[in-house]
């Protein structure tokens, strides 16, 4: 039985098929074919904010989560935190920083939430138990404060350290 | 790599003008290049190479490359120039799409500016270095590259790469990795950048605003803080295991919505005119000034270091809390907690009864303790002075409560009395029990006592009605209302602790398991979470179900999910079926047994058992954070309800530890020296 498919056309002009129920990993995609008719995606969908190796990356990850459940109620996280990726998702974002950052963006605009989820703690990881000057070589942040401005500000966020 | 573009372009002629006091050459090549992308040293290697690739028109002549490259360069960016004028409107589509300019072009960042320019002075010097004619050559080969639009730099990385040898290629992934670094927390939306700020712990966070003024702007925003708080304050954080004391609870739900609009139209320049803070503020400030005075008019201390033109400061005043920060609020509470945790506090010891100290409560500055010298005497916690001795009890008292209005006290003589403690007057005395009155408990308008007749009365001082719960065998000594289930806990010294329906006036459960006389039963707060539910003692616990409601709570204590269990409702009988809240899903309690419990009500099960105390445990305090106890040993002990061990021991009684009040930054404990310490936690 031959699969539905869409075709998703990133912004470098690239067009890619995808199994249609790895691209409704995508609200952004899903809404739009729900609210479409049958047979109205002979074109491709345009991602004009994505570009190619993004955007097979992005589907390389919804294809492994395809038949992940769908996302519980988003408010779940106010109470748990875990910074903890699994596994698979773990390897998936080792890439480089330009990488990450495009798929934080692209998963923000298809509106992936849980490939949102793990950039941003993939991101979060790379703050964490940092010095501040750790973070800035980090992420190659300049430090514009004056040393008064420093030395109070550090003052000011001594009593974190107290645990 | 280069997803992004042709906008690279945009930003090009201007830093042609802002570098043309440098020499000329020097002034565009550091301005073509966002890094060190090429490195002339390999010059020579890459001839070798040429040959074999054809390649060798890009080592072309001076002047075959001027007549190439200028055309090219004519083709490319004065086409690009325009766009450069429309960019100042850039935040507010930036924030939304961010991808039509690529981030790092942004007219507002400076682009890895400070940490390129030792490798831009080497690249430099070593260019300096070459006769001329290849100067001029490689030069032009960057600014080919510079002018070339995204899809034509692809093809000539790829056409560079494809001649590089293995050493090369290895330098380019070496070198690479290390070039490639963002910062993504302002680059990307604020939206996003809250979300990852939110994953952080209080120690990451506060370090992360140190970082550099953009990451300080949003790593002390309310909209982070506000989640911290939400997370810590009250309970215990899943992840870090960090709990702290309460505070206003209802102000931080209320302040919810408030925090994600803000966090959805957060933006550091902040000129939006839609929001005229006239219209939103007063409004604002009215409501939640009422309702928190505790809450400071602040403003953000930062507001310093921000951006110094008045104009702005005063635009995205709308955007600085007027209250106190959350991160205040944060902090007040983490130095409690960090104090608790260290055992830091200092102690008050309260003077002037004549005998053993009974029972005690107390409430922002107000202590009120019952003695068996029959007094009730009322003191101020902050200048720990005497304010006044409530007498009228002919004989020991071992039980009250008071709030605003009234306190209410119960005594071996029998009788309950109802006082005016501001005043002192006794308002009313009850009689009813044929024993002496040991615990009592009131919640809104129905007041239940425990007595040494072995049974509960409920006093409804609503219809005036009163009903006895009978079914204990020994005294009851202590009882707990409550009032949106409408049940009563009660415990006894025939070493149960019963349930009872208020509505049906029936026992609905009986928990066994002490072996000792229960003194104390303490139903924990609703937001209480246990995960560990299979850490069971023991199988000594168990629960009787006194109603015809037993199919179906056994059904319940078999297959109950751990965590689902708040509408389980009918555990409790079908009287709990329609909506009726159920009872508190978790309680502690003491015995004479020296230890102390913690049940799982719905199925009654005992979860875990507190051992440490050498002799009984008279007085219990709890909270969703710790346990404190009190017992005949004399001491004082700490207990992590979760994990069930002692975290800390307090001496100083030099009688046994009868009753003791908690809050969330200290506790109080009465003892039979006559005695009675406050321990203060706050910083």
């Amino acid at each position: 039985m031959a699969e539905k498919t869409l075709i998703m056309e990133s912004n470098d002009g690239k067009k890619i098929e995808v199994p249609i129920d790895v691209a409704s990993r995508s609200i952004l995609i899903k809404n739009m074919i729900d609210d479409l008719p049958e047979g109205a995606f002979e074109e491709a969908i345009p991602i004009s904010n994505v570009s190619e190796n993004v955007l097979t990356k992005v589907i390389e990850w919804c294809t492994h989560h395809r038949s992940d459940p769908p996302s519980s109620g988003d408010d779940d996280d106010t109470r748990r935190k875990t910074t903890d990726i699994d596994e698979w998702d773990q390897k998936f974002m080792q890439v480089d920083q330009e990488m990450l950052f495009e798929i934080i963006l692209a998963a923000n605009y298809l509106d992936i939430k849980p490939l949102l989820d793990i950039g941003c703690k993939t991101v979060a990881n790379m703050i964490k138990g940092k010095s501040p000057e750790e973070i800035r070589k980090t992420f190659n942040i300049q430090n514009d404060f004056t040393p008064e401005e420093e030395d109070q500000i550090r003052r000011e966020n001594e009593w974190a350290e107290d645990r | 790599m280069s997803t992004e573009d042709n906008h690279t372009l945009h930003i090009l002629p201007e830093r042609h003008r802002s570098d043309a006091s440098e020499p000329q050459d020097s002034g565009s090549f550091k301005s073509l290049f966002g890094g060190p992308s090429s490195e002339d040293g390999k010059e020579t290697e890459l001839d070798t190479h040429d040959h074999t690739h054809g390649f060798s028109s890009i080592k072309a002549p001076a002047k075959l490359a001027s007549q190439n490259v200028a055309p090219f360069l004519a083709r490319h960016i004065p086409e690009q120039y325009a766009p450069l004028g429309a960019q100042s409107i850039l935040p507010a589509e930036l924030s939304s799409a961010n991808s039509k300019y690529c981030y790092r072009h942004r007219p507002d960042q400076k682009c890895r500016r400070q940490a390129d320019e030792p490798s831009m002075d080497k690249l430099q010097r070593e260019l300096e270095s070459l006769p001329q004619g290849d100067q001029q050559s490689i030069s032009h080969v960057w600014s080919m590259f510079s002018a070339a639009p995204a899809k034509h730099r692809k093809l000539i990385l790829q056409g560079i790469m494809a001649q590089c040898c293995f050493p090369q290629l290895s330098y380019i992934s070496a070198t690479v990795r290390d070039l490639i670094r963002i910062d993504f927390i302002t680059a990307l939306p604020p939206e996003i950048s809250f979300k990852i700020l939110c994953y952080l712990d209080t120690t990451s966070l506060c370090k992360a605003a140190q970082v550099s003024r953009g990451w300080r702007a949003l790593a002390d925003d309310d909209v982070v803080w506000h989640r911290m708080c939400e997370q810590h304050i009250h309970r215990k954080c899943k992840k870090c295991g960090w709990g702290l004391p309460l505070l206003d609870r209802k102000r931080l739900r209320e302040s919810k919505r408030e925090i994600e609009l803000r966090a959805t139209t957060w933006d550091k320049e902040s000129v939006e005119p839609q929001t005229p803070e006239a219209s939103t503020e007063p409004d604002l400030s009215g409501k939640r000034k009422a309702e928190d005075d505790e809450v400071a008019v602040v403003k953000r201390q930062c507001s310093s270091l921000g951006p110094e033109s008045g104009e702005v400061e005063k635009a995205s005043d709308f955007y600085k809390t007027r209250y106190r920060p959350w991160k205040e609020v944060y902090k007040d509470r983490f130095k409690v907690g960090t104090n608790w945790k260290y055992g830091r506090c200092s102690i008050k010891s309260f003077k002037g009864h004549t005998n053993g100290v009974m029972c005690l409560q107390f409430e922002d500055n107000i202590l009120a303790t019952g003695s068996y010298d029959a007094t009730i005497k009322i003191w101020d916690t902050e200048t720990g002075e005497e304010l006044r001795t409530l007498r009228g009890h002919e004989s020991g008292i071992r039980c009250l409560q008071f709030d605003d209005t009234k306190l209410i006290s119960g005594s071996m003589d029998r009788t309950i009395k109802v006082w005016n403690w501001r005043t002192g007057e006794c308002i009313s005395t009850y009689t009813g029990h044929r024993g002496g009155i040991i615990g009592l408990h009131f919640d809104a308008s129905i007041l239940a006592s425990g007595s040494v007749d072995k049974t509960v009365k409920i006093w409804n001082f609503e219809d005036k009605s009163t009903f006895l719960l009978r079914g204990h065998t020994d005294w009851v000594n202590a009882v707990r209302v409550d009032t949106s289930s409408r049940t009563v806990f009660s415990a006894s010294d025939d070493c149960t602790v019963r349930l009872w329906d208020l509505d049906s006036k029936t026992c609905i459960r009986t928990f066994h398991g002490h072996v000792g006389q229960v003194q104390q039963v303490v139903p924990l707060p609703r937001e209480f979470e246990f995960e560990d539910h299979d850490a069971e003692c023991e199988n000594d616990a168990v629960s009787t179900t006194s109603s015809d409601a037993d199919p179906p709570s056994m059904q319940a204590s078999m297959g109950l999910e751990p965590n689902g269990a708040y509408n389980q409702s009918s555990a409790f009988g079908p009287s709990f079926d329609n909506g009726r809240a159920a009872p508190p899903r978790y309680m502690v309690t003491s015995a004479l047994d020296s230890t102390i419990r913690l049940w799982e009500t719905t199925t009654g099960r005992c979860l875990r058992t507190f051992f440490g105390h050498l002799e009984g445990v008279w007085a219990l305090g709890a909270d969703t954070l710790r346990i404190v106890s009190g017992a005949e040993d004399r001491m004082i002990k700490i207990w992590d309800p979760r994990t069930g061990k002692c975290e800390r021991t307090f001496t100083g009684h030099s009688g046994p530890v009868t009753c003791i009040g908690l809050g969330d930054s200290r506790f109080a404990t009465g003892s039979e020296d006559c005695e009675v310490r406050m321990y203060s936690f706050q910083s």
